[in-house]
């Protein structure tokens, strides 16, 4: 075995704070909120202005039209940098509606709004081509300002292909194909190692040779499982496990299983004697191990 | 009371080889082979290291704490250990306080990454601004493309003006045998795809996987192990406000700034080496323009190579980017060849400037500065 792909994904409820608020919430309104710090006007409104540090002392509508400024052409679109009229720094944003040819600094640019607004930046979908129309300077923004938006729901997705290595991709071989576990016996202090690595973590001393592992071994410490998390495997309540396979030094994090869940607290505990079930599945990794089992007449 | 600062020295430092993918080989791999690199011939120990200083990103390493795995192979067991999510140039400034305050003799610093393990583009847009910068599709590229877009119109140069920018790096790299690369890439696309314009493919640095290590101490403690010793003599950072659209168009003042505290009132100039980072080619004339090398949109006036400092003789950044290690690596070209190690050309370098970024679009840079001891 040579890689795992594996994927994060992580739900999240951002906080855009009162500035970011405002300016998304009344994007869906299409106008364009900017924010005052003294003498400058920033757009997507701020709380604090960046350059000086300058608190908003307060919001103002902009005219939804300004010039660029810059641009790059990608395979994914135009972006461009947008001098919204009346602001003192820069938008960046989509620019949409222009032929490549047309695309000059310095060109007129309106705001194209999107057709139906869904609570994000894009409900201005970019900026595209204008003429000289009849703007306004910044002002208060007309019947007052919408609600900030408190929370925006989000996703971060991030996809890898983490790499096993020589150690791990020999460990997991044999776990797929033999059903046997193998580690590595320090140089330096002779203790097995497992999961498998180049160096010894306390010595630092180079590994040296390949032993087997029996998949058989103690219970160091437990922990009832009661609440559900992303990531689970088993539905709680199980127990999670800190195991010492016999014959090694290291410990291994695992699942106790086949056990009354009423009598988990009790039934599993340090000292507890214990083996590996099997599962069906040959993927390659510890979770081919469904969990470890009590042995009977041993002690528990 | 006052307070003298111990003078801080390089004992040692090492990389493994830098490749677009180690993909037979785990992040404890990478750098287990370079703190065991760096140990070697000098005759430490890792018992004789105090303590370790460690960078790298729990992003693109896929995993919260990351470095929390990776002790034992950075020799940290049971030591005092700290990790940077910064380029690995800031671990080693925190390092030199370390010993420099008195607290420590002998530090190791990490950096390392595997960028092949996560595409790039993903690692930049996690450390943007989610509500008004990220769902636009704003990322490294583009960001690169709009500096470039505002750099070029302000300089007068053309697109085409940036090839002798990627040229230098490549076939710097090419000599260097720290970086996989048999030869400059020569396919059509590389130099004349549009990737961002008006930046071509040529004009981006390339992730590598890779680990780098050094090892710091105490000048007196250096001065017995190392026959030509390397003082470091400054250092100092800056970090530039986070939304690109607010910052200088065309120049980089956090670079500046960074450059100014290390610096003192020694001038860029004077340096016989600088070794620095860039995530482009345009990105590249602004560092040196930042540091001083080059007066404001004449830094490409350096490569014609009759200036005084000698920029990027290892290739930089471009052809070799391993995100988190980038700037340690610059270090450690610059002090291999002050050192005047096997394999660095060193001629008569005495001096060298070394320059890293981090964040979004080169929004944190850090410099530190060195010399051959008198
Ligand atoms: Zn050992």
């Amino acid at each position: 075995m040579t890689t795992m792909a594996t994927r994060i994904q992580m739900p999240y409820t951002l906080t855009p704070g009162e500035a970011t608020g405002v300016f998304l919430a009344e994007l869906g309104r299409r106008r364009l909120i900017g924010s005052r710090h003294g003498d400058r006007i920033l757009v997507p409104a701020q709380d604090f202005d960046g350059s000086t540090g300058e608190p908003a002392e307060g919001f103002v509508e902009l005219a939804p039209a300004g010039r660029l400024e810059a641009f790059t052409v990608t395979a994914q679109g135009v972006l461009g940098l947008v001098l919204v009229d009346g602001a003192d720094v820069p938008f960046l944003h989509r620019i949409v509606g222009f032929a490549e040819a047309d695309l000059t600094i310095g060109a007129r640019v309106a705001a194209v709004w999107a057709d139906e607004p869904t609570g994000s930046v894009l409900d201005l979908a970019g900026f595209g081509p204008a003429g000289d129309g009849p703007g306004f300077k910044p002002r208060i923004a007309p019947d007052g300002l919408a609600q900030p938006f408190e929370q925006v729901e989000y996703t971060m997705t991030l996809d890898y292909q983490h790499s096993y290595g020589h150690y791990y991709g020999t460990l997991f071989d044999a776990v797929r194909t033999d059903r046997r576990l193998r580690g590595v016996k320090c140089s330096q202090c002779r203790r097995t190692l497992l999961p498998p690595r180049a160096r010894c973590d306390v010595c630092f001393a180079p590994t040296a040779e390949w032993v087997d592992v029996e998949a058989v071994g103690v219970v160091q410490a437990c922990s009832v499982v009661h609440i559900e998390f992303i990531g689970q495997r088993l539905k709680p309540p199980y127990v999670y496990a800190e195991l010492v396979l016999d014959g090694t030094s290291t410990r291994l994090i695992h699942m106790v299983g086949g056990i009354d869940p009423a009598e988990a607290r009790t039934a599993v505990a340090p000292g507890s004697r214990v083996r590996a079930v099997w599962s069906d599945r040959r993927t390659g990794s510890l979770a081919d191990i469904d969990y470890f089992e009590l042995i009977p007449g041993e002690p528990s | 009371m006052s307070y003298a600062p111990r003078p801080v020295a390089v004992v040692n430092s090492a990389q493994t080889l830098f490749k677009p993918s180690w993909a037979d080989r785990q992040h404890v791999d990478l750098i287990s082979e370079a703190v065991t690199g760096v140990l070697k011939g000098t005759g430490l120990r890792i018992d004789d290291v105090d303590f370790v200083i460690d960078s790298g990103s729990d992003f693109l390493d896929g995993r919260s704490i990351s470095n929390c795995g990776f002790l034992g192979a950075m020799g940290a067991h049971h030591k005092e250990e700290s990790r940077v999510e910064e380029d690995g140039l800031w671990a080693l400034s925190y390092a030199m306080n370390k010993i420099a305050s008195g607290s420590a003799s002998v530090g190791l610093v990490v950096a390392y990454a595997k960028p092949s393990e996560l595409d790039a583009r993903s690692f930049w847009c996690t450390l943007l601004e989610p509500f008004t910068q990220r769902p636009v599709g704003l990322d490294h590229l583009s960001a690169a493309g709009l500096y470039a877009h505002r750099y070029l119109t302000a300089a007068g140069l053309k697109p085409k003006d940036l090839e002798v920018v990627a040229r230098h790096a490549w076939e710097a790299a090419v000599r260097n045998p720290n970086v996989d690369l048999d030869e400059v890439p020569s396919a059509e696309p590389f130099w004349h795809e549009r990737v961002a314009s008006p930046l071509h493919g040529s004009d981006f640095a390339r992730p590598v996987d890779g680990a780098v290590a050094v090892l710091l101490a105490a000048a007196d403690v250096a001065d017995q192990i190392t026959t030509r010793p390397v003082r470091l003599t400054g250092h100092g950072s800056a970090i530039d406000q986070h939304f690109l659209a607010a910052r200088e168009a065309d120049a980089l003042p956090a670079c500046a700034a960074a450059a100014r505290m290390a610096l003192g009132t020694a001038r860029a100039t004077a340096f016989d080496i600088a070794e620095v980072s860039a995530t482009s080619t345009v990105g590249e004339l602004m560092v040196l323009e930042a540091l001083g090398l080059a007066p404001r949109h004449k830094a490409l006036d350096l490569y014609d190579g009759g200036g005084a400092t000698a920029v990027n003789p290892s290739g930089g950044a471009l052809p070799a980017d391993p995100i988190m290690a980038t700037g340690l690596a610059r270090f450690h070209e610059a002090a291999a060849r002050l050192a005047g190690r096997s394999g660095f050309a060193a001629g008569e370098a005495r001096t060298a400037l070394v320059h890293g970024t981090g964040g979004f679009a080169m929004q944190n840079h850090c410099v530190v500065t060195m010399e051959v001891a008198a």
